[in-house]
């Protein structure tokens, strides 16, 4: 199994004047390739500030940080940019599409932005992405016509678009109905199995998380639980703690 | 180029607002192709009344100044006499007209014989300026023989030709014949072939026109002339030219514009508080651009910060904006020209009774360059501060709003 997440020693400290918050208190972690993972924590357990510091979005203060094998957190602002294009793909709560776009476009926006345009290629690509997430019907659509769950859809297909080695997914089905969540989180769940992509999803959503292969909790900055478990286990089946 | 289709985009996806912003620097463009073709015309039509009539360049002998002599012989300030009786002259004048024949900037050539002389009948004496010029040329500065309102304008030997208001001060009128008594103290009797009315008070006034061949005994100059008048296709270029045939002359050649400081002083004037409107149209598009752009990028930064988040670099953030920057003042800039220039023609055709635009509209000298490339880059300028704002944009901070 290749490893594609190694974070050691991740601390965070916020300063408000002379006050000092140490949200993270030192997580180590590890994903390998194909890990489906859930990030679990009550409000204020430092789970989004462990995503954002996993996706290069937010310097740690100390510890340190390998992905794919690359050490990552001592990064320039603009190697850290190029690192997030070509090696992470991001899904949000709300979906943030670009309201001035088609699916396609959107999809295929990570790609084309750096490149300079939409070669015949990163077209195909992005087509093919979204019959994967069923969404054929909708490629040329603009995106303001899309229903909130369809929205959601092609941003995950915005994310596989430049082959990411990890998927960050932060309350991926936070906003939507019972059944496009689930819909979204199959569509997750489905990718993960058929190509091998490794996502970390930072959830509420007990639900969620109980359909996940990993299970992480985060609480007052410490990781408390790391477990790894069959997804879709039979009833009765508990998950084991390994930290 | 991506850059350019995505601020294509967000240009559209308001198509009120930019066509509102586009409108408003259209209309900033407009009044910059009004003023500056208005100044234009302004400069255009002053300039033709002052030198219509008039020399553009005045070729006359060197200002003769007392020199200070050295010498082993001589005592140490010696200085070499200026004689004021000797007449001053252009001696070598064919010379000279050769040379301003072979300048392609000059389109007419006068040599003359100028000088003092009184005008007698009976008891009244009224002292006038004598021009003698070639009669084939009499009409080279100042149109005269068109305005002849009395004789036949042939100047002949012995002709003189006088404007309207000398005839009715003296009561004169074509055929009569009269004494000139000239500064020289020569006197001769000669005849009015023809009264003038140019319409300048100083032409109609005092001035009297005779051939160079009489005017020679006259002012005793058998060989030379006294100046040489020149105009050239653009008055322009006077300056320059004058510059030129002094040093290739030896001869004192004063611009039209020397002549007349006060006109040049105004004409100035004119065009720096053109420059001035021009310049404030040009600040109001630029805060106009830039306020609308800045509330733009404000209300784009989620989607930026997502941009930014699945790593789209600065350098093309910043380019959406200010593309659309470019493109807001190109479009306003060719829509502005257009509109200007319209308005211009519109107010060039409306004339007066006699055939004069109302306004003195040069609408060909609109300054269309200076407009579209000065409005494209202002607002250019204009997006840089909202480009440079959104291009940082704090993904973490954008997404989390």
């Amino acid at each position: 199994m290749t490893r594609v997440l190694e974070a050691q020693g991740i601390e965070k400290v916020f300063l408000n004047g002379d006050e000092e918050t140490r949200v993270l208190k030192g997580i180590d972690l590890t994903l390998d390739e194909g890990e489906l993972a859930a990030l679990s924590g009550a409000s204020g357990s430092g789970k989004s500030t462990l995503l954002s510091i996993i996706g290069l979005l937010l310097r740690p203060t100390a510890g340190s940080l390998t992905i794919s094998g690359e050490r990552v957190d001592n990064l320039s602002e603009r190697k850290r940019a190029q690192f997030r294009n070509r090696r992470l793909g991001f899904v949000f709560q709300f979906h943030h599409l670009l309201p001035d776009f088609t699916a396609m476009e959107n999809v295929a926006f990570p790609a084309a932005a750096p490149a300079g345009g939409i070669s015949r290629d990163m077209r195909d690509r992005a087509r093919n992405l979204l019959e994967r997430v069923g969404l054929e019907d909708r490629i040329d659509f603009p995106a303001t016509r899309l229903s909130g769950g369809q929205k959601q859809r092609v941003a995950i297909a915005r994310a596989l678009m430049n082959r990411p080695d990890l998927i960050i997914a932060d309350e991926p089905t936070g906003n939507l109905d019972r059944e496009s969540a689930d819909r979204v989180l199959d569509l997750m769940r489905e990718v993960n199995r058929e190509d091998g992509a490794t996502f970390l999803i930072c959830t509420h959503d007990e639900g969620v998380a109980a359909r996940c292969s990993r299970r992480l909790t985060l609480r007052d900055g410490e990781l408390v639980l790391n477990v790894s478990g069959a997804v879709d286990d039979p009833p009765g089946w508990r998950p084991q703690a390994d930290v | 180029m991506f850059a350019l289709k995505v601020a294509q985009r967000y240009l559209l996806s308001n198509p009120s607002q930019t066509l509102l912003l586009i409108a408003g620097v259209a209309l900033g463009v407009t009044v910059f192709v009004f003023i500056t073709a208005l100044i234009a015309g302004l400069a255009v039509r002053l300039t033709e009344q002052v030198t219509g009539n008039s020399a553009h360049i005045s070729l006359e002998p060197p200002t003769r100044v007392a020199r200070v002599l050295v010498g082993p012989d001589l005592p140490v300030e010696s200085v070499a006499l200026v004689s004021t009786f000797q007449r001053q002259q252009i001696r070598d004048w064919p010379r000279v007209i050769a040379l301003l024949r072979a300048n392609p900037e000059v389109s007419a050539i006068s040599p003359r014989i100028s000088g003092s002389a009184f005008l007698v009948k009976s008891e009244a004496v009224q002292s006038v300026a004598i021009i003698g010029v070639e009669p084939q040329g009499i009409d080279a500065i100042s149109r005269i023989t068109p305005t002849i309102i009395d004789g036949d304008g042939e100047l002949g030997a012995d002709g003189l030709l006088i404007g309207v208001r000398l005839a009715e001060d003296l009561g004169l009128s074509a055929g009569q014949p009269i004494l000139l008594r000239t500064e020289r103290g020569v006197e001769r009797q000669l005849t009015i072939r023809g009264v003038f009315r140019s319409g300048l008070q100083s032409l109609d006034e005092r001035v009297a026109f005779l051939s160079l061949q009489a005017a020679r005994p006259l002012f005793v100059l058998p060989e030379g002339v006294t100046n040489i008048e020149v105009k050239l296709k653009d008055p322009d270029d006077a300056r320059v030219t004058a510059r030129f045939l002094a040093e290739a002359t030896g001869l004192r050649a004063t611009p039209w514009q020397e002549k007349n400081l006060s006109l040049e002083d105004a004409l100035v004037a004119q065009g720096r508080t053109g420059s001035m409107i021009q310049v404030f149209s040009l600040i109001s598009i630029i805060i106009g651009v830039a306020s609308a752009l800045v509330l733009s990028a404000y209300r784009r930064r989620a989607e930026v910060g997502i941009m930014r988040a699945f790593g789209v670099p600065g350098a093309f953030i910043l380019w959406v904006f200010l593309l659309q920057g470019l493109l807001i003042g190109l479009i306003g800039a060719v829509v502005g020209c257009a509109t200007g220039y319209g308005l211009c023609l519109w107010l060039e055709g409306i004339t007066s009774v006699d055939g004069v635009p109302i306004l003195p509209i040069a609408p060909e000298q609109g300054g269309y360059v200076a407009a579209l490339v000065l409005t494209t880059l202002g607002a250019t300028i204009a997006s840089i501060l909202p480009a440079r704002s959104a291009a940082r944009v704090d993904p973490l901070e954008a997404i989390q709003q």
